[in-house]
């Protein structure tokens, strides 16, 4: 049989469990806007009874510890989702700026063909007027500046994403060294036990680390986390983290490198690394190609056109734009070569004769290009092309957005505080702290009247 | 099942996108506009590079079949004159022709003869604005003096013509060249003038019948030339019906690919404002709430 001893022993378990689930209450209140904050529940756990011939006893409660609630295989999902949203933000937004250069605003190439069109069409009705062959000739400059001011849009927003790469891999070189100190960390921890804020941190940087490219992670059996790179180029083991690196190549190609200096750039898609590699490396040089063709093709029809014919001096037409030869560089360079309006070839027949050759010039404006396509064609292709990437990045960050969401809130449900659970909590612990409180002074009362049983005095 | 606790996320992406909703609507009803760059809808961005070409050439046809239509009537005009000029020199002619004039009758139909070459060659000469009507291409004035000239007159234009656009391929010839018109090789209207004036002062009645028939058959020439900016007139003013109902295809297939239906668009931004006050409403209610709210104070 117990005496008023195991009472008391209950009773202080009982103020022992109170106040440490008190404390994690505490906790998850103070850390409730904090990110990566998992909350945490006190492990209670009834204490073995105790046999006393036909007599059981109760042994109390102990606290086993505090263990943050957490799901990993959500955790996992998100990073993921993560890699994609922020490689395709980074794509949006890179082609937001881009398409800027492509919106009829006045001075893109498809406002400027059309100047550059209807002064033809103007120069055909005034051939001798010197107002509408400097018109063509205005006109002329401007498409070429449009051509230039374009190229050098889609060259700046490729440098800016160039720029992001070594950005982007010394953030995550920072973060694998984070990961592997906080994997140290945890092996000190028994499997057993809940690694808890070493855990929390682990699981942000993590999570940080998957904005930043797209990887592949492996919990180990000491609680740490291996993680890879999309082909299994290793960036975090155990304790051990492994640098990337990055360089320009040849071609103007953004390159990233392993530790062991192998060139892994094909193998990275996700995260924000993965975003800028696919701008610099693909997109901008998908629409610099196209528009680099259509400036060099236009610039030859036009020449050729003009050439055609005599200008008002009695010259064989010059060549009306330069600056394209080199393909690569053809939308940059290409200019105005005409110093004069009296050098547009108007004439088909000789010098003061008619403006046989004006149709010609407009023609080059109507003809195909070796492209297959006319120079308005071809610019509404890029037009089309620079629109449908625009609009997929976008369409793809709502819905990786949308999912995202969904999945952070299932995270939520599972590991974020709730205030209104926890003040319950506190005063579900409060009245058990003031019971257990109780018990221990009445076990003391009784204590008192125990020793003064059958005494004359009081003790 | 728990629910996720933290509200503010999923209400400040609420939120966010009514406000996105708000500038999207406030953005087409302000611009008009469906597609504002082309990730509204690449493609009709792309089909609008070549309306927007098409449309702006299209002004320039219009301008170009005015300019064209003026010159055309202009030379149309002259002609008419000319063939009056004509007609009366070939009655003055018919007259000297029937042998009962003396010199001085003969004198005087040689002067009025001579008074229609001079106002022939000044129409030959009509410029507008600068440019000379039967000059062929040149700058230069088509007809001057020159009394070493069998006609009393040299040609210093050329040959050439002008061909104006009016339309994707199509072009018109405005004008004919002088040495066409007023100097052919076969029916001189100024040779024949000239023999006219010269037959009149000789006195030969024969001479001047055949003089009269030379600026007779140089009449019907004329008359035929008159065809040309008839028929050039006709071609202008029908390019001009079809160019306005091409601007009225094409600005109707503007409208079509990125205009905005003004009702629609209306619609829209009264819903999305009533979404974007009702979200914040929401937030402005939900967010103080909790359970402490409803617990006394600590005493």
């Amino acid at each position: 049989m117990g005496g008023l001893n195991t009472a008391l022993l209950i009773g202080v378990s009982g103020l022992d469990a109170a106040q440490g689930a008190l404390d994690a209450t505490s906790n998850n209140i103070a850390n409730v806007n904090t990110p990566g904050y998992t909350r945490e529940e006190a492990l209670l756990n009834e204490n073995q009874e105790s046999e006393s011939g036909n007599e059981i006893t109760g042994g109390g409660v102990t606290l086993d510890g505090l263990q943050s609630i957490r799901d990993e295989l959500l955790n996992m999902q998100i990073q993921q989702q993560t890699s994609l949203q922020s490689a395709t933000d980074t794509e949006s937004s890179s082609l937001q700026q881009i398409q800027a250069y492509f919106t009829s605003s006045g001075t893109d190439i498809g406002s400027a063909l059309t100047a550059f069109s209807g002064s033809l069409v103007q120069l055909s009705a005034n051939s001798s007027n010197s107002a509408a062959q400097q018109g063509v000739l205005s006109a002329g400059q401007s498409l070429a500046s449009a051509f230039n001011t374009t190229a050098s849009g889609l060259a700046s927003a490729q440098t800016e994403a160039q720029q992001q790469v070594p950005d982007t891999i010394s953030q995550i070189n920072q973060l694998t060294q984070q990961i592997a100190q906080l994997n140290g960390q945890l092996a000190q921890v028994p499997a057993a036990d809940d690694g808890g804020t070493t855990e929390d941190q682990l699981d942000q940087a993590v999570q940080q680390l998957a904005g930043l490219t797209n990887i592949s992670v492996t919990k180990t059996n000491s609680g740490g986390e291996t993680i890879t790179t999309g082909n299994g180029t290793p960036l975090v083991i155990g304790s051990q983290s492994f640098n990337l690196t990055s360089g320009i190549g040849a071609g103007d190609v953004q390159k990233v490198y392993d530790s062991n200096g192998k060139n892994i750039t094909s193998a990275i898609s996700g995260g924000t690394l993965g975003g800028s590699l696919n701008i610099a490396n693909t997109v901008v040089p998908g629409f610099m190609t196209q528009l680099n063709t259509l400036a060099s093709q236009f610039a030859t029809a036009f020449n050729a056109a003009q050439a055609a014919g005599t200008d008002s001096n009695g010259n064989k037409g010059a060549a009306f734009f330069k600056g394209t030869a080199t393909l690569a560089n053809a939308a940059a360079g290409i200019s105005l070569n005409l110093t004069s309006p009296s050098q547009i070839a108007i004439s088909s027949n000789g010098a003061g004769g008619g403006n046989g050759n004006v149709a010609n010039l407009s023609a080059a404006l109507t003809t195909a290009l070796p492209s297959g396509l006319t120079p308005a064609s071809s610019y509404a292709s890029i037009v089309f092309n620079v629109g449908t990437a625009t609009s997929n990045a976008n369409t793809q960050s709502t819905a990786i957005g949308d999912n995202l969401t969904q999945l952070n809130n299932l995270q939520g449900s599972v590991s974020a505080v709730n205030i209104d659970e926890e003040t319950a909590n506190m005063l579900r612990y409060q009245t058990a702290y003031e019971a257990a409180s109780r018990i221990v002074s009445t076990v003391q009362v009784l204590d008192n009247a125990a020793l003064n049983m059958g005494s004359g005095t009081s003790f | 099942m728990r629910i996720d606790p933290n509200m503010v996320p999923e209400m400040l992406a609420n939120l966010q996108q009514s406000q996105s909703l708000l500038d999207t609507a406030l953005q087409e009803v302000s611009t008009g506009l469906s597609v504002n760059e082309p990730s509204d809808n690449p493609t009709a961005a792309a089909s609008m590079v070549q309306n927007t070409i098409e449309a702006g050439d299209l002004d320039v046809y219009t301008q170009n079949v005015t300019t064209a239509l003026s010159t055309v009537q202009q030379a149309g005009s002259v002609l008419s004159s000319v063939v009056t000029s004509l007609t009366s020199a070939v009655s003055a002619g018919t007259e000297g022709a029937n042998g009962t004039n003396s010199p001085a009758d003969l004198q005087a139909l040689a002067e009025q003869v001579q008074a229609i070459l001079t106002s022939v060659v000044s129409a030959a000469n009509t410029s507008v604005s600068g440019s000379y009507l039967f000059g062929g291409t040149s700058t230069a004035t088509p007809y001057t003096a020159n009394p070493a000239s069998p006609t009393g007159y040299t040609y210093n234009g050329n040959n050439n013509t002008d061909s104006v656009a009016i339309g994707d391929q199509t072009t018109v010839q405005i004008n004919q060249p002088g040495s066409q018109v007023f100097s052919n090789a076969t029916n001189n209207v100024i040779g024949s003038l000239s023999s006219l004036v010269s037959a009149l002062k000789g006195g030969n009645p024969a001479t001047i019948e055949t003089a009269t028939s030379g600026v007779d058959s140089a009449l019907n020439y004329v008359s035929q030339q008159q065809v040309f900016y008839g028929n050039a007139e006709t071609q202008l003013n029908s390019q001009e019906t079809f160019l306005q109902q091409d601007k009225v295809t094409l600005s109707t297939q503007a409208d079509n690919l990125i205009g905005v239906n003004e009702s629609t668009a209306a619609t829209d931004l009264s819903e999305a404002e009533t979404d974007n006050s009702a979200a914040l409403a929401a937030v402005a209610k939900v967010l103080p709430n909790s359970l402490l709210n409803f617990l006394e104070p600590p005493s």
